[in-house]
């Protein structure tokens, strides 16, 4: 692994993902923001960071809110500046990314990193809303947004699924496996619905075929924070810090119709081939990874479109990887006896998907479980690198970011 | 969606706009102005897709719609390709349920037809949005049709006809039995209305006569059932159909959406015959559509004979398949039938609708133009009537001395229910379907309110060399593709539109 990491990660906090009724987003974000403060082994103070980066998609919808800057800047009583960004469902691995950007620009030391969604107010009119997120003409056509990733998942069972019904399964079994993960997750929005078979999937509601509800992530509140600091000054603050060792974004078409294939998503495999060769790693050098499970079937892409499966072979080896589990903890994905286990708290389908928080959840739970303070949900094997996966609409943005613990 | 948006929206998404550029052949959608491979050398052509075939690429069955879609229930939406120029662009299945247990990897591959249907509306007192970005799949109700204009050969002539177009929506209700010699009524699909009816009738005529839609200078829409109280459907017919010459995204071409109940647009033949052949009119052709979503209180008994549908015909003198020959119209003010300005369906007076009213007016114009002419009887080969039932007709005809051989192909009503203001246009539209060269046919239409007019017309040889190309209405009415719904069905439908 190169050793040139572009941040390190000190802290980090976040809320339970359910329906937070009594809660408006700037108190779920200063509440993660405490957290993570309160997080950081050595102590860090407030007047210490020197910058906010948020991320959220809806806000301006959901809560008739705007100036995120303004909010935060009454809530923490900082004057530092601080900046939102909206890339939909990527919205918070964005301000990941800008933040790391922030940090190696050699501008900030020390920074806040928040990410939220606070999508229960607007539950009549949210499936509209999250449309936002997609080209306008395909709003026209009657798309939502299940719609579309079903229009994907259509295609890919037609191309390469064929007629056997084991690629419907493995979609389903993606579905199963992140429920499982989930249970022991205190944070989960699911933790408490227990197990959900593969048949519990394949007979849940379709609400867009060949999507049904169990394929599909909810509706959901949360905040999420991290701090992140210069690489270099890490250690003064814990002496376990998690390095950010590759950064990237990239962006697509936002339409899923002027792309040439919808059976993958060209910018995470754009994104992934990017970290990957600033790392020097291979795909089968991640432990663990944090993928964007929208829709079940966008983990599938994720596997290979990081290059983990080949194209069109995914479905077979989650079939095959869940099908020869035998333990009761994390399910792998195995390939060639390499294990890599996804979504470690239930991904975006079990643990929830308040969008803009999500991808600053996925380096949330990746920075416990490398720092094994991911105490019952733990994974039982020593892991080193992670990564986090977060892709915006049906693939018009996606980050990827490496991160690992020991990096000499 | 604010209007301005909608202005923009509406330019691309009526004809399935695209753009393609001259020097690399890539194409764009939504249309781009300059092209990603050339920049700033690029050569930016305008291309629609109006008239083409597009393959069914993928598509999900939207069970639980956004809020704007959930009238449609559950709707199938799609990409949908068009190989010929290697583009993809959105769409949404109509006049199609798909079946609880469909796998749609079934649909991949299907050729589909664009049709031009409403999306969605901004409540009650906002905007409809209306697009083509809908499709019906190939082998199902709807043919193709490719549009193609033809150089006339035979020029300057007498005003009549040039071509003609029925639409009768895929949807039908039966009557439990016959209502007033009804059987069976078109239905329209949950995104159809008046404006639909009128675009896709006018979309049949101009296949039909294969002229230039350029040439068109005047649309006339009749109705009594349209979607707004000011806002013209001959507006969006001229921009879906680009009637006249194209200028700024706007039309040298003009009209109006008239209303007298049933004969809103019939009496408006005469008008237009007299326009092409007046020398300060600059077109060739004028458009007239009667089209309606026919409207009946719930429960009501015109509630069992309202059909729906649009009747589109082209008046010019070039390839003439009827010249316009004799013409009288009676008019009185009797308040037989009326709908109040806001309320949503009409009133009618009883059996005060039946002979003070229908059959006075009908009898009056019909008897007086024959007597005018100096016909016979028996000088007329078809009679086509107005048509709010399968009853007041044939008792007109015989009446007046016809007989069944002379106004039985004009009784559609039985089948498609009363088309209000396209009733007597679809009447003479199933005589054109199956009338001779040399055929005289009379026409008479009744509007509430009240007036009748009557036309008498005769039949060209060009009538033959031009039916291929329509579709006619007997195979509208007998399309194996039909498909019945129930009640509940027929009034949630209606009453969306």
């Amino acid at each position: 692994m190169k050793m040139n990491p572009c941040a390190a990660i000190i802290g980090a906090g976040r809320t339970r993902f359910t329906e937070h009724w009594e809660e408006d987003p700037k108190t779920m974000i200063g509440l993660a923001g405490m957290k993570a403060l309160e997080s950081v082994d050595k102590g860090i103070r407030r007047k210490d960071i020197e910058a906010g980066y948020f991320g959220s998609f809806l806000y301006q919808v959901t809560n008739k809110i705007g100036l995120v800057p303004g909010y935060m800047s009454r809530e923490l009583g900082l004057n530092v500046p601080m900046i939102n960004t909206e890339a939909a469902c990527a919205s918070g691995g964005l301000a990941l990314h800008n933040a790391c950007l922030g940090i190696e620009s050699g501008r900030y030391d020390a920074i806040l990193v928040a990410g939220f969604e606070k999508m229960s107010d607007r539950q009549d009119k949210i499936i509209d809303d999250l449309m936002f997120a997609a080209d306008p003409h395909e709003f026209e056509a009657g798309y939502n947004f299940p719609g579309l990733y079903a229009t994907m998942m259509t295609r890919y069972m037609y191309e390469f699924g064929k007629d056997d019904p084991k690629c419907a399964e493995a979609l389903a079994q993606i579905s199963s496996k992140n429920h499982h993960h989930c249970i022991k997750n205190k944070y989960a929005q699911f933790k408490d619905k227990g197990e959900i078979s593969v048949e519990d999937v394949l007979n849940s509601r379709m609400i867009a075929n060949p999507i049904r509800i169990l394929h599909s992530s909810p509706i959901s509140d949360g905040a999420v924070a991290l701090i992140m600091t210069k690489p270099e000054i890490a250690k003064k603050y814990t002496d376990t810090p998690i390095y950010i060792m590759s950064s990237q974004e990239v962006t697509d078409h936002v339409s899923l119709y002027t792309r040439n294939k919808i059976t993958s998503v060209m910018a995470t495999r754009l994104a992934v081939k990017q970290a990957l060769k600033e790392t020097g790693l291979t795909i089968d050098d991640i432990d663990i990874a944090e993928a964007h499970d929208c829709f079940s079937i966008e983990e599938a892409f994720f596997l290979e479109d990081s290059g983990f499966y080949g194209e069109g072979e995914a479905w077979k080896n989650i079939h095959e990887s869940y099908e020869s589990f035998k333990g009761s903890g994390h399910i792998p994905y195995i390939k060639n006896g390499k294990e890599l286990t996804v979504n470690l708290g239930g991904g975006l389908k079990a643990d929830g998907h308040p969008v803009g928080a999500t991808g600053i959840r996925q380096p949330y739970e990746s920075f416990k479980q490398l720092r094994k303070e991911a105490k019952e949900n733990q994974i039982d094997r020593e892991v080193n690198t992670a990564m986090c996966h977060n892709v915006g609409g049906t693939g018009g943005i996606a980050t990827v970011h490496i991160l690992a613990r020991d990096v000499q | 969606m604010s209007e301005p948006i909608a202005r923009r929206n509406l330019k691309v998404e009526y004809r399935l706009r695209t753009t393609k550029c001259l020097n690399c052949g890539d194409t764009y959608f939504p249309p781009k102005y300059f092209c990603n491979n050339e920049g700033r050398s690029s050569k930016m052509l305008e291309v629609d897709h109006f008239y083409e075939k597009g393959k069914f690429y993928s598509g999900s069955v939207i069970n639980e719609p956004t809020n704007r879609f959930n009238h449609l229930n559950t709707f199938v939406s799609a990409i949908i390709s068009f190989s010929g120029s290697n583009i993809n662009i959105p769409g949404r299945i109509t006049d199609y349920i798909p079946p609880k247990d469909i796998s749609v990897k079934d649909l991949i591959g299907r050729k589909v037809i664009p049709r031009f249907r409403r999306s969605y509306s901004d409540g009650r007192d906002g905007l409809i949005h209306y697009s083509s970005h809908n499709f019906s799949l190939e082998g199902d109700y709807y043919p193709y049709q490719k549009y193609e204009s033809k150089k006339p050969t035979d020029i300057n002539g007498k005003p009549g006809i040039v071509g003609y177009g029925v639409y009768l929506p895929k949807f039908r209700i039966k009557n439990d039995e016959p209502a007033l010699g009804v059987i069976e009524r078109g239905v329209p699909f949950a995104d159809e209305d008046t404006t639909t009816f009128a675009v896709e009738s006018g979309k049949r005529a101009l296949v039909h006569s294969a002229i230039s839609n350029q040439e068109v200078r005047k649309c006339f829409v009749g109705t009594e059932s349209s979607p707004y109280a000011v806002k013209p459907s001959m507006a969006t017919v001229i921009q879906v159909l680009e009637l006249g010459e194209k200028m700024d995204g706007g039309f040298f071409s003009g009209g109006i959406d008239s209303q007298f109940a049933c004969k809103a647009a019939t009496d408006l033949i005469i008008d237009a015959a007299g326009l092409v052949a007046y020398p300060v009119f600059k077109g060739k052709y004028v458009m007239v559509i009667g089209a309606d979503n026919s409207q009946a209180a719930p429960g009501d008994k015109l509630d069992y004979t309202v059909g729906a549908g649009g009747v589109a015909l082209i008046l010019g003198r070039d390839d003439v398949i009827a010249t316009l020959d004799h013409y009288l119209p009676y008019t009185s003010d009797t308040p037989d039938f009326y709908r109040r300005e806001g309320e949503k369906y009409p009133r009618h007076a009883g059996r005060f609708t039946g002979q003070p009213a229908y059959f006075k007016h009908v009898t009056t114009s019909m008897n007086m133009l024959l007597k005018q002419t100096g016909f016979k009887n028996s000088d007329i080969d078809h009679v086509a009537i107005h048509s709010p039932n399968a009853k007041f007709p044939i008792q007109v005809a015989e009446e007046a001395g016809f007989g069944k051989k002379q106004f039985d192909s004009g009784l559609v009503v039985k089948r498609i229910g009363n088309l209000y203001s396209g009733s007597s246009l679809a009447a003479l539209s199933s005589i054109l379907d199956i009338a001779k060269p040399g055929d005289r046919i009379l026409m008479t239409s009744y509007g509430s309110g009240s007036g009748s007019e009557s036309y008498i017309f005769t039949v060209t040889n060009l009538i033959e060399e031009k039916r291929k190309r329509v579709i006619s209405v007997k195979d509208q009415v007998e399309n194996p593709n039909r498909e019945y719904i129930n009640y509940h069905t027929y009034r949630r439908w209606k009453d969306i539109s």
